[in-house]
């Protein structure tokens, strides 16, 4: 038995070796001409109980990066997207938010599908000045306290969701208004959004029903609910507590009288909450049929489509794809990865990526963009995917968000 | 409720209840046992350096000191609680709250929130000692669910859903040092100093007869009771003790995240309390912390590596509790003990 290192295997060793450090200098100059990539950290929760629409959120942000790179990048550097699971949990999303800044070197943050987790990993970014393009509904990202001017909000937040179903739903459906609210942040939200809107057209509140987030079983609320015959109901809840709701509304045979309104109607909670929600009026940031009117969201689904076998984009899903589009529109932009510049540049960015004209509020970030207003159908579909009808669409306008002063941003 | 500890004591290094090993291996693990804390800071000392990234390795000082404190009262006292999720909670919320509302000094905000922590828990303490066994574990688990309604439902202090947001702490002034906390290896052995002091006053009442009598009460409680300790005042000492140590890992955890997110407070908080402990091996001292690194690094793992990172950790878990009752490090020792010549 021979151990050691013989002669002729000293031999072969030394020459790779040499050939190696002869190479080495050409290897990273051509490494250097490619450009270290553009890293976009993509925290969301692949798992937990918005695990369909988090994956298509990674489905649409991953076309977004392809899109980008297919176009040559940006001086030669490409997008690379770093999907992470934050679990629904914000304490795990904080910590992998520091994983990706810190390890990871992100340029870019994009992400959250939760208010608290949204926050959460807002905080984390914005305490380093790394730039955050939250797709996520939230009103208090937009406030003075939790805005940090590397914020972004590329998503709807509840109170322009919710006051523009109610702007669409109150003059036509009647003024006497319920209200079946989840008791916490998000619920009390969307309501503060209903009666704003309701303002302007008188509505009276006949009731105001609070249940706890989780509730199974509605049937201590539906009967007072009924008694009274409003005209509208809203349901001011989400992903499960919308679906249980709406159902068992519809079991106490509520929609004889009353309009079901829902300020968020989700298309996966839609595919997968059935006939329930026929006839029930809601909001959403988009909508694949969209494309019957609008030229970009028409490209958009195409390129959806022929990247993932046909199958359509959700709303959630197109945020992904827009929130990072956004992002790299404004590395584009700016000429440079820089946050300064990259800020800059994204607020005065006015672009239409999917859905028509979008531009960033100054003060708080807030992306200004339509609001479609939907109602879900279970007869005549063209497809599968074909579960609601397009009402109308509230346009883009400062005047539907709260204003500057009342977020706490100083002019 | 003490009967099945008893084995374990036989895992414990350097404990004055511990039967010594007999020959060498007896002799190191005595030694061992005496250097236990400069032993476990030493592991703790190389940890971001072997740990996938820093801020992971923050996450395990915090959750071996919340291990630590759990055990505490589980592996030394014999007392199951699931309610330790709510001084972890206290104490995040109270340093977050001290920092965010009335921009005390960070280390002010630990002392606040430990205190906060520590008065909870003997709330809860003076409640709960009166039942032992099985009832202990489900007052315990009532009485923190009761505190986070509480703090759910304080939104003008907690954020209630949204979390606690704002604890920023870019950088801690003490005197004739300033320290940037933005750096992940600067904040790592910040909060080490921290863990590691109470590491070492853990250790000191371990060792104090105080420590001693605990585990007479976890070995028998009538005949700790016959021997004239006031067995009740004890049990609640430690379970303040215990909540107190929670608490300053919450507050360290809430300066580490920049925020307290409600969920700290959620009975599944407490669950992993107990995990850890039983994964690192319960009555040991240094069990607890390697049961946070390993209950942080399968987690953390295996969540990059696929979706369906649950059933692969269960089912670890469970082959854990199978094969391993004495936890990795009490099996280790164990080991150790056998092999002695």
């Amino acid at each position: 038995m021979t151990t050691g290192i013989d002669r002729r295997g000293l031999l072969r060793g030394s020459a790779a070796a040499s050939a190696l450090a002869l190479a080495a200098p050409a290897l990273l100059r051509s490494a250097a001409a490619q450009g270290a990539p553009i890293r976009i950290g993509f925290p969301v929760p692949l798992t937990g109980a918005f695990g369909a629409e988090a994956n298509d959120q990674v489905r649409a942000a991953q076309l977004a990066i392809k899109e980008f790179n297919e176009a040559g990048g940006f001086q030669g550097r490409n997008a690379e997207l770093i999907v992470r699971d934050d679990k629904l949990n914000p304490g795990e999303a904080a910590g992998r938010t520091l994983e990706l800044i810190e390890k990871d070197k992100v340029n870019f943050l994009v992400g959250g599908l939760s208010a608290a987790v949204t926050l959460s990993i807002n905080n984390v970014a914005r305490e380093r000045g790394v730039i955050y393009n939250s797709i996520s509904q939230s009103d208090a990202i937009n406030e003075a306290k939790d805005f940090g001017r590397t914020t972004f909000h590329e998503a709807l937040n509840p109170h322009m969701t919710a006051g523009a179903v109610g702007r669409y739903v109150f003059p036509k459906s009647g003024k006497r208004v319920a209200f079946l609210s989840a008791d916490y942040a998000y619920g009390h939200e969307m309501m503060r959004g209903f009666k704003r809107a309701g303002e302007a057209s008188g509505i009276e509140v006949v009731a105001d029903i609070r249940h706890p987030i989780g509730a199974s079983d509605y049937s201590a609320f539906l009967p007072r609910i009924a008694a009274l015959k409003p005209d509208v109901l809203c349901l001011c809840n989400f992903g499960r507590d919308q679906v249980v709701s709406i159902q068992q509304a519809t079991e106490f045979g509520l929609k004889r009288t009353t309009k079901l309104v829902a300020p968020i109607l989700l298309f996966t909670a839609r595919k997968a909450g059935g006939d329930a929600f026929d006839g029930v009026i809601g909001g959403t940031s988009y909508y694949w049929r969209l494309e019957d009117s609008v030229p970009s969201a028409k490209a958009f689904n195409d390129r959806f489509r022929a990247a993932y076998g046909g199958a359509v984009p959700s709303d959630y899903g197109a945020l992904g794809y827009a929130g990072v589009r956004s992002v790299l529109e404004g590395v584009k932009a700016a000429g440079s990865v820089e946050t300064d510049k990259v800020v800059a540049a994204m607020e005065t960015l006015k672009a239409d990526f999917y859905k028509g004209p979008q531009s960033f509020r100054k003060c708080d970030h807030q992306l200004v963009q339509s609001v479609l207003i939907v109602e879900s159908k279970s007869k005549g579909l063209k497809t599968p995917d074909d579960v609601f009808t397009i009402l109308g669409t509230e346009g883009p306008d400062e005047r539907f968000l709260r204003s500057c002063d009342e977020l706490g941003h100083k002019a | 409720m003490s009967a099945p500890l008893t084995r374990i004591a036989a895992a414990e290094d350097g404990v004055p209840a511990a039967r010594p090993g007999s020959g060498r291996t007896g002799r190191w693990l005595r030694r061992a046992g005496r250097h236990r804390v400069a032993l476990t800071l030493a592991f703790l000392l190389i940890l971001p350096w072997i740990a996938p990234y820093q801020a992971l390795a923050v996450t395990i000082l915090v959750l071996g000191l919340y291990a630590l404190g759990f055990n505490l009262l589980f592996g030394y006292t014999g007392l199951l609680s699931f309610g330790h999720a709510a001084f972890l909670g206290g104490g995040a919320y109270g340093c977050g709250i001290a920092i965010v509302r009335y921009g005390l000094h960070p280390v002010l905000a630990l002392v606040a929130g430990t205190l906060l922590a520590t008065l909870i828990a003997a709330a809860m303490g003076v409640l709960a000692i009166r039942t032992r066994g099985i009832y202990f574990a489900m007052t315990t688990l009532a009485l923190s669910m009761c505190v986070y309604y509480g703090f759910y439902q304080a939104e003008s202090f907690t954020g209630g859903e949204n979390g606690l947001r704002g604890i920023n702490v870019p950088s801690l002034t003490l005197p004739g040092l300033r320290l940037s906390l933005l750096d992940p290896i600067v904040k790592y052995y910040a909060v080490l100093a921290v863990v590691g002091l109470a590491v070492w006053l853990f250790s000191r009442l371990l060792s104090s007869p105080f420590g001693a009598a605990l585990e007479a009460i976890r070995e028998n409680e009538s005949r700790a009771q016959a021997c004239g300790y006031d067995v009740r005042r004890m049990k609640l000492v430690a379970f303040v003790l215990s909540g107190a140590l929670c608490g300053l890992a919450g507050a360290l955890q809430a300066i580490h995240l920049s925020i307290v997110p409600i969920e700290t407070m959620h009975y599944s908080t407490s669950g992993q309390a107990v995990m850890m402990a039983l994964l690192g091996g319960m009555g040991t001292f240094f069990g607890p912390f390697v049961g946070a690194a390993t209950f942080a690094l399968l987690q953390d793992g295996l969540a990059t590596l696929t979706s369906h990172w649950q059933l692969f950790v269960g089912a670890i878990f469970i082959a854990f509790v199978l094969f391993l009752p004495l936890g990795i490090w009490g099996e280790v020792l164990a080991r150790l003990r056998r092999a002695g010549w």
